[in-house]
């Protein structure tokens, strides 16, 4: 598609030590090569990390879940990948692999820019691994149809519920910004006191700086993540505590 | 040059190509015209396969990468029961119009079917949810699919 091929291609593709999601001690490890599709019906990561589960689920459509990866969905940095939020709010840190062994780095320091991450030549993103922590959490995508959208806005909500009535929300946000941003402004003043999250909303503005676009303006993501964040919130705050 | 063997509607083939070279486009050059070349980046499915019995985009799929694979076309699955049952269904309910989606779908809905013997409303929608069509929409098809 426009751009000149290279005169040789590998395809990694059958790596399958890349490939498939397990739990190992404390965190669960998920190959670079494992398919979205995969992801979408794994059960470890349903149990564990809903909000991955959920952004699988609305993830393009079924040709594609089968041969995009979440190696590719990390890699690919775009602002809007939609399993990215989910990944930042489990705060997955990334084993990456060349011939001088293994390095490992948290995914928000990896990604950088829109498609740009720390990736050097002759490295390969190996594994994903997630702390497995007990928190709750979901996500949620506004596109503009219900399959095969660009996200407008993505939004991953984890939490942890307890009888005190204390949540500990961690909020993680793409499409809004150059990569996936945490509106950590919101987050802590909304932790201290979840009952006022209606005037703390102004703070989302603090962590975004979204861009106008084919698909929707800057003053509209503004607008509707705050709608989205509240009404999230507000879902989570009056379900009963289990 | 790549040079790979795979399965092609029953048929072991081998087939060299320039690197590169997607699916979509050596399926063309052998004339099998139910796979539609669409936008050629992903997003229409009008080029829907079967690679190992899931449904893919070949315009997403290089050749290279096809060793030791199974591809299916409508070519090779046209006279198959479950397709023609999905085909006669469409035509009943008059889920066509141009039909330039129509194979892609039907490959889709092949899949599903394969896995599923009575998929809910909601499977089948999300099984064709990669199949774009513009002229009569997904109303007739889901229909066709649940009577």
């Amino acid at each position: 598609m426009g751009k000149p091929l290279p005169q040789y291609m590998i395809d990694i593709k059958k790596l399958s030590g890349m490939i498939g999601i397990q739990i190992s001690g404390t965190e669960v490890r998920i190959g670079a090569l494992t398919s979205v599709e995969d992801i979408r019906n794994n059960q470890i990561l349903k149990r564990h990390f809903a909000s991955l589960t959920q952004a699988a689920e609305q993830f393009a459509g079924v040709q594609i879940r089968h041969r995009a990866t979440i190696g590719g969905n990390i890699c690919n940095a775009s602002p809007a990948g939609d399993l990215l939020p989910g990944l930042y709010a489990a705060d997955a840190e990334l084993t990456i692999l060349s011939k001088g062994g293994y390095r490992r780095q948290s995914i928000r320091e990896f990604i950088i820019g829109p498609g740009k991450t720390t990736l050097k030549p002759g490295e390969l993103l190996y594994n994903i691994h997630l702390p497995i922590t007990g928190r709750n959490s979901k996500f949620y995508k506004l596109g503009l149809r219900q399959s095969m959208a660009i996200s407008v806005v993505n939004l991953a909500i984890s939490w942890e519920s307890s009888s005190a009535g204390a949540f500990h929300f961690s909020l993680t946000s793409g499409s809004v910004a150059p990569t996936v941003v945490y509106l950590k402004h919101f987050a802590d003043a909304v932790n201290s006191s979840p009952r006022d999250l209606d005037t703390f909303l102004p703070l989302i503005d603090k962590d975004i700086s979204p861009i106008t676009d084919i698909r929707a303006t800057s003053d509209y993501r503004r607008k509707v993540l705050k709608n989205i964040v509240r009404h999230e919130l507000k879902t989570i705050l009056e379900a009963p505590v289990v | 040059m790549t040079e790979v063997t795979f399965t092609l509607n029953g048929k072991i083939i081998a087939v060299k190509c320039a690197p590169g070279t997607t699916l979509l486009e050596y399926l063309r050059q052998l004339e099998m015209y139910s796979v539609k070349y669409g936008c050629d980046d992903g997003t229409c499915g009008a080029c829907t396969v079967l690679i190992d019995g899931k449904a893919q985009n070949a315009c997403l799929t290089m050749v290279g990468t096809l060793q030791g694979k199974t591809i299916d076309t409508l070519e090779g699955l046209n006279e198959q029961k479950l397709v023609k049952s999905i085909q006669e269904r469409f035509l009943t309910e008059g889920a066509i119009q141009c039909g330039y989606c129509t194979p892609g779908m039907t490959l889709s809905l092949t899949a599903l079917l394969r896995e599923n013997e009575e998929p809910s409303e909601v499977e089948i929608r999300d099984a064709i949810s990669g199949n774009y069509c513009r002229c009569t929409g997904y109303v007739k098809p889901v229909k066709a699919m649940l009577k």
